[in-house]
């Protein structure tokens, strides 16, 4: 591990570069989704909402699972990169999640008459939530670096076993979540406009995960760097 | 068609907040 004062300089510098070209072609949706793509007839504007919600649970889902991978190979291989890896990618998980759980229940509320509902997906995509945030919560209270990447690493290889469950929920339970209109046999239940506008949003949220994911491993990475120039 | 704009704008405020803020979070950790 690179214990120089530039540890983590590189994954830094690229990812500074993502996350601004990644906000860059966030207003980029925001435009195309206000102006030029059309208004959905028994939605009304609130199903615009539907450009931003699904790209933020795809984005989060793909932070855990790789936070989880991440972790499962640290516990297999001991190096330390993944366990920073692993964390880098459950906070941007977390910041993710935050945007799925809080555009949820602003559409919920005029399309469904409830911000929120005890419906399987929800509840289970707000566990999967306080499971990383529990994460978090766990890396701060243990100060020795191999024990703390341990018990952290196992909790976040349970939490991406809640994942495909997840995607599960629709079809294995009455849920009044919608089913997927994309992703689904047959051709997707959407008009090009809209259909441009969505899959252009998983785009944009993919590039802005690659960006704070990079640059927040840079940050674990010079942190990690400290600890050992503080331990010798 | 429903009159529902004010909680797609709602949404859409709420999503920039959070994606700025914590990319701003971002650069200052970073420095």
């Amino acid at each position: 591990m690179n214990s120089d004062s530039d540890a983590g300089a590189g994954p830094i510098r690229r990812g500074r570069v993502l996350i601004l070209v990644g906000l860059i072609g966030l207003a980029g949706i925001y435009l195309m989704a206000w102006r030029f793509t059309p208004a959905e007839r028994f939605q009304g504007l609130a199903q615009k909402i539907f450009y931003i919600h699904p790209p933020a649970a795809y984005t989060s889902e793909l932070a855990y699972v790789l936070a989880g991978i991440s972790s499962v190979l640290f516990l297999l291989l001991k190096d330390e990169r993944f366990d920073t890896f692993a964390a880098a990618s459950a906070e941007v998980g977390l910041v993710f999640g935050a945007v799925l759980l809080t555009t949820g229940p602003i559409w919920a509320k005029p399309i469904w008459g409830a911000w929120w509902t005890w419906d399987a997906r929800l509840t289970f995509s707000l566990i999967l939530f306080l499971l990383f945030a529990g994460y978090f919560a766990l890396r701060s209270a243990i100060r020795e670096p191999a024990e703390r990447a341990r018990y952290a690493a196992v909790v976040a290889a349970m939490g991406m076993l809640l994942v495909p469950f997840i995607h599960l929920t629709v079809y294995l339970f009455n849920t009044t979540h919608p089913q997927p209109v994309v992703v689904q046999t047959g051709k997707p239940a959407l008009p090009p406009e809209m259909l441009r506008t969505f899959l252009a949003s998983f785009a944009v949220f993919t590039v802005l995960y690659l960006g704070m994911v990079m640059t927040r491993f840079g940050i674990g990475a010079r942190r990690v760097a400290l600890e050992v120039a503080d331990a010798e | 068609m429903p009159s529902n704009g004010g909680y797609a704008v709602a949404a859409y405020v709420v999503a920039a907040v959070i994606i700025v803020g914590y990319a701003i979070s971002l650069f200052r950790r970073s420095r």
